[in-house]
């Protein structure tokens, strides 16, 4: 059965940028498998299956590197082989994918709230908190914290050299959260100031360690010298299955005309200017990784991976076993 | 004091950071002074005028102790000839006190960077923060000696003087990597040694630097990179050993994001928004592998032992704002 139009229009709007956002891709997925499920015609177990698989294949090309997506996808499909493996008709698997996408994407919904709601209780009145780079999750933590009614203040670095500092200062602004911008290089000297930080995840690893905007862990280095708790804020679906089997996540580097302007380019010699997106932070630096699921710390994060992503695993293993014999 | 503005224009540059460096700054503050005494006949409006600008330029960069050394030295060598009262006779001892001094910082400059190309070998990849004079010289003379090096630069926010040091290394055909003051971690596995300049020296080792300066060195500690500060004696800050704290500056937030950006982006400065632009940190001695003066290379830490050789023990100065009171 081919692919229906609106899932294909799905993909190409993820592809083009139309939808993005790590939160709102992974809804996007899944809403994509919703939509095939339903216009299913066809009446054979194996063939859905077949077509269900395709359709996945399809989604998850669109990014190859936004952690979020497949592991959308995969909390579907996960579902969807375990209720085959215990022997589900056409029916009831049709069913499954429909409900498991749904719970996916309501999940996904509420995942930065329920963040909010328990890393806000780390928060105590008359905290001063940093935070990096601009974090939905993170900020739903601070933000609640504040509607508690607790006394706040917030340092936001700039984050060069996109300035993404700018947008959060603005939130926390219109807020009446109290909220002081510094450069990036003062993390150390403000440290001293500060009793707790709060940053996002762009992907948490199987050993706890968390890629996230270039800074973070020069950040969290300071923060474990100075002795201030350092937290992550994550929805799970941030947690990447191919690291469980040893796979790298790739670190972006990006344009050097975000850092320097084209004339310095020009005018210069001999300089090769870099970009990179991401740094990784060592588990060790972070006391904890608030997720929607609870506080977990971040080397227990295989539990999450386990529990969360199971089907994922299985697979990746069995693929990565496949791929031994075959070399033997 | 109207008709001395083109004097006091100098103490403007070093307030809003014209003058970037240490070094430079204490150059310029004594330009200056010197134009002022060979051109200024009488001698009470050349001690008054003394004891104003010092006091100003101190006031305009109070880290700075390489210029709070040299207001002292010349506040000690002129002021028996102030008293006098024979404006030839000061100019006379200035003049001398003026020479001698701007040799002696070049050449003490020349040794140091000297000792640090020693340091420095082939194949070495060294990161170094903001724009130190003397760190640049050393990086020079390395290239000259066909030390085979690459530079890792940091851009050093808010001021940018990471662009300064990158372009200049770059057009003296040295290598140059560039990037964020964010990317410090990620980058210092690629590196094997780094090399700041400082602004001051406190007794205890601690040097005062260009803000992130202590962000490098701590990163530098966890990944095991050696770091060495490249500081003449004239920066030991003498004062310290009397238990006086180094004061650090901020910036104009207007440095740091311009108000019509702010102002964009609907943000004002109240008491819910506020913009912090530090200028300097302290990196503790216990990161700093070791401080190259121009009386050879020491462990921070023996910072005491060194102002002992140039201060006796006990330890013999006239604290400077002491003297500017006077």
């Amino acid at each position: 059965m081919r692919i229906p139009s609106k899932v294909i229009e799905i993909a190409d709007d993820i592809k083009s940028m139309r939808i993005r956002g790590a939160s709102r891709i992974a809804q996007a997925a899944a809403l994509g498998l919703k939509i095939s499920a339903e216009c299913y015609t066809g009446n054979n177990v194996d063939d859905f299956i077949k077509y269900l698989t395709n359709v996945k294949e399809v989604l998850e090309k669109t990014r190859p590197t936004a952690v979020s997506l497949p592991n959308a996808l995969s909390y579907v499909m996960s579902r969807v082989f375990k209720s085959r493996a215990s022997g589900a008709g056409l029916r009831e698997l049709i069913e499954v994918t429909i409900k498991a996408a749904e719970e996916f994407i309501e999940y996904s919904r509420t995942a930065t709230r329920r963040i909010g709601e328990i890393g806000a209780r780390r928060i105590r009145d008359g905290d001063v908190l940093l935070t990096h780079c601009n974090s939905s999750a993170a900020l739903s933590i601070i933000i609640r914290a504040f509607e508690e009614g607790k006394d706040i203040k917030v340092y936001a670095t700039e984050t060069r050299p996109k300035f993404q500092g700018y947008i959060t200062a603005k939130t926390l602004y219109e807020k009446g959260i109290s909220v002081t911008l510094i450069p990036d290089s003062t993390v150390r000297l403000i440290m001293k100031k500060i009793d707790k930080v709060f940053v996002g995840a762009d992907a948490v690893a199987a050993n706890g360690a968390v890629v996230n905007k270039i800074g973070t862990s020069l950040i969290a280095l300071a923060a474990q010298e100075a002795r201030v708790n350092f937290f992550v804020a994550a929805e799970t679906y941030k947690f990447s299955p191919i690291t469980v089997i040893g796979e790298l996540v790739e670190i972006e580097e990006r344009s050097p005309l975000e850092v320097v302007s084209e004339e310095f380019l020009k005018t210069s010699k001999n300089i090769t200017v870099r970009n990179p997106a991401f740094d990784v932070t060592p588990p060790e630096y972070i006391d904890a990784i608030i997720t929607e699921r609870g506080v977990i710390p971040p080397q227990a994060a295989i539990i999450v991976l386990k529990e969360e992503y199971g089907w994922a695993l299985k697979d990746y293993m069995l693929k990565a076993t496949l791929r031994v014999e075959e070399s033997l | 004091m109207s008709g001395d503005f083109k004097y006091y224009k100098v103490i403007e540059d070093v307030k809003y950071g014209r003058i970037q460096s240490a070094t430079e700054a204490t150059l310029a503050v004594l330009s200056a002074t010197a134009r002022y005494i060979n051109e200024i006949d009488e001698v009470s409006k050349v001690r008054e005028f003394l004891k104003q600008f010092f006091s100003e330029a101190l006031e305009a960069r109070p880290t700075n102790a390489l210029l709070m050394n040299i207001a002292r030295g010349v506040i000690l060598t002129v002021k028996d000839a102030l008293g006098s009262g024979d404006i030839v006779k000061v100019r006379k001892v200035f003049n001398e006190y003026y020479r001698t001094t701007v040799k002696r910082i070049k050449m003490t400059n020349d040794t140091i960077a000297q000792m640090a190309v020693n340091r420095i070998e082939s194949g070495d990849r060294i990161l170094t923060y903001s724009y130190s004079t003397i760190v640049m010289k050393a990086l020079k003379l390395a290239k000259d000696e066909e030390k085979e090096i690459e530079i890792y630069v940091p851009e050093s926010r808010p001021g940018l003087e990471g662009l300064n040091t990158a372009k200049e290394l770059g057009n003296y055909g040295i290598p140059v990597v560039l990037f964020v003051d964010s990317a410090i971690r990620y980058f210092m596995k690629n590196v094997n040694k780094v090399f700041i300049g400082a602004e001051a020296i406190a007794a205890n080792g601690a040097v005062i630097s260009k803000v992130g300066a202590s962000l490098v060195a701590l990163a530098a500690h966890e990944a095991r990179v050696n770091v060495f500060v490249l500081a003449p004696t004239l920066k030991f800050s003498p004062e310290t050993i009397y238990g006086e704290l180094v004061e650090l500056l901020e910036k104009e937030p207007e440095s740091f994001i311009s108000t019509e950006r702010m102002h964009k982006m609907g943000l004002r400065i109240n008491d819910v928004f506020n913009v912090k632009v530090p200028m300097f940190d302290v990196t503790p001695p216990e990161y700093v592998d070791a401080i190259i003066t121009e009386r050879g290379l020491i462990a921070p830490q023996a910072v005491t032992f060194m102002l002992r050789e140039i201060y006796g023990w006990p330890f013999q100065f006239a604290p400077i704002r002491k003297l500017l009171g006077d």
